[in-house]
């Protein structure tokens, strides 16, 4: 792994029971880069994304983030501390939010600080209530997440995960359980982010979003890296057969 | 950065029909609120007829008057001992829950025998192996000359109640916090693993928190239960409320008398209790309010 590489994934397969979901998945990210993942469901494109910070163990080949290297084998386990350790380099935004709902926002976006990081709360509160301040929710640092609408909730999800100064922000459909009327506000964090040179992968069905701000799109299906390019290249002229079967419903909705 | 934020709290409404909405609620108070009075008039109608029925055969209230007192000497003790056996058996529960969910084999083993066991058996033999099983293997252990190591098996009524039902309700409550543990969605434990919790981590600050919430109804109930089983020690002559309510009722063959008095105390001590619980229960329940 080299210095122009911040993530570097080799040969992955994983296997859920007798379903090869994952079917030998290589590809880099360098740093500042913003990757967007796109297929069908069932593709196993979130599956990978879960793979990069062992929420999926993956069940063969090698992950690199950030200088940290772990290979799998069959049959092998992992070291836990290792992963643990792994999982510092990213952030992970989920679909159901996931907020702790027995804590503030505030206090969700301090968690990590204070029982990972072992911080002081005098030491993480200011940087809870900067990051909070980030995603536009500085006045409800302390309301509990059922008091938050959808879009407020994932912006506290990301403000969660950003407060741990992951390298790597990993985001898997953060608009997919939201409200159409919700998902803008989510979509201009995550683009102020990449303005900002935060390195991303980000698994969505919004293709609009995609095209703005990826670098690079993958394009799984079955468990393949089907095509990868730059935004314009896979939108607008998609070489393999199953990449323009994919996209051909949505660009005739685009026209319409 | 412009983002919209929903506003909060809500503006004041100022629809021109907010006195029917207000109407509405305040009948919906008043139809709740004869309900109730209802269902407590059926209530009190039910006391008097069991008094006035008890009063026609023969039972004798002033015997009740003169030695009441007798037997609320022993609340302090009933409700001791429940309160030493809850807390015992709260830990012993989550012990057990967390050795049931863990990876490990010897953890995993422990707990499913110690709840097969003490769920599998009656509560009064468990108090009569405690009480008088041990001393004999103390006993035994003593002749080895083992002298300081048979003397611990050879424990006071009030050590064995107390160890009996700790043992006892841990294990049924074991249950309980398995259920509250894993009914805490697969998604809390995800995100605290993407922040880099360990196990013990995510256990103590995320799922634990948001377990006990969900199972206080349920300590509650056992923690009632307890006091009533706890009659089931004054088998050992400990002067809890049974035991001097059995008392008194011999001495003139009382039994009627005595019983129904030492029930009543009983019957008011849980409804305490329970009354407690709802407190508790309402407490926790700031943070899913909306």
């Amino acid at each position: 792994m080299n210095d122009n590489e911040i993530i570097r994934i080799e040969n992955l397969h994983k296997w859920f029971g007798l379903l090869h979901v994952l079917r030998g998945i290589s590809f880099t990210v360098k740093p500042r880069e913003v990757l967007v993942l796109i297929g069908r469901s069932g593709s196993g494109k979130s599956t990978l994304l879960r793979c990069i910070n062992f929420l999926e163990e993956p069940s063969s080949g090698t992950i690199s983030v950030a200088g940290q290297t772990v290979m799998m084998r069959p049959g092998v386990q992992v070291d836990r501390q290792k992963i643990i350790s792994m999982r510092l380099s990213t952030g992970m935004v989920f679909q159901e939010f996931n907020l702790f709902p027995h804590m503030t926002a505030l206090e969700n976006v301090i968690e990590g600080l204070l029982t990972v990081k072992k911080w002081s709360k005098d030491k993480a509160i200011p940087i809870g209530e900067k990051y909070l301040e980030k995603v536009g929710l500085q006045d409800k640092r302390d309301v509990h997440p059922i008091r938050l609408s959808g879009g407020q909730k994932q912006r506290v999800a990301i403000a969660r995960a950003l407060a741990m100064e992951p390298k790597v922000m990993l985001f898997d459909e953060p608009t997919s359980a939201l409200d159409p009327e919700l998902i803008g506000e989510v979509l201009d964090v995550m683009k102020q982010l990449a303005l900002e040179g935060t390195t991303m992968i980000i698994v969505t069905h919004e293709m609009g979003f995609a095209c703005d701000v990826a670098d690079r799109i993958i394009f799984i299906d079955r468990g393949e890296i089907v095509e990868e390019g730059i935004a314009d290249n896979i939108f607008n002229h998609p070489q393999d057969e199953r990449t323009r079967a994919f996209l051909e419903p949505i660009r005739k909705v685009r026209l319409v | 950065m412009a983002v919209e934020t929903l506003p909060y709290p809500r503006p004041p409404m100022n629809d021109p029909d907010l006195g029917m909405g207000k109407d509405l609620l305040a009948y919906q108070r008043k139809m709740r609120l004869i309900q109730t009075a209802k269902i407590g008039l059926v209530w009190i109608a039910l006391v008097v007829f069991l008094t006035v029925a008890l009063l026609q055969l023969r039972f004798d209230p002033a015997y009740v008057f003169n030695h009441y007192n007798f037997v609320l000497q022993g609340l302090i003790t009933t409700l001791g001992i429940s309160l030493a056996s809850i807390g015992i058996a709260t830990i012993l529960a989550l012990l057990g829950a967390l050795g049931k969910l863990s990876n490990n084999a010897i953890a995993q083993g422990l707990s499913g025998f110690y709840v097969s066991i003490f769920r599998g058996t009656p509560l009064l033999i468990q108090i009569y192996i405690i009480y008088l099983g041990l001393p004999q293997i103390g006993h035994q252990l003593q002749s080895y000359g083992l002298t300081e190591l048979g003397r611990l098996f050879t424990l006071t009524a009030t050590q064995s109640g107390i160890l009996a039902l700790s043992l006892n309700y841990g294990a049924y409550m074991t249950e309980i916090f398995r259920a509250g543990i894993q009914s805490i969605s697969l998604g809390q434990r995800e995100a605290a693993e993407s922040l880099g919790m360990t196990r013990w981590q995510l256990m103590r600050r995320i799922i634990l928190p948001q377990a006990i919430r969900v199972i206080i109804p349920d300590i509650g109930n056992q923690f009632i239960a307890m006091q009533k089983d706890s009659a089931q020690v004054s088998v050992m002559g400990i002067w809890e409320m049974t035991f001097r309510a059995n008392r008194m009722a011999r001495q003139e063959s009382k039994f009627m008398e005595m019983f129904v008095i030492a029930a009543v105390f009983y019957w008011l001590l849980t409804i305490v209790s329970s009354w407690l619980e709802g407190l508790l229960e309402k407490r926790m329940a700031h943070a899913y309010e909306r």
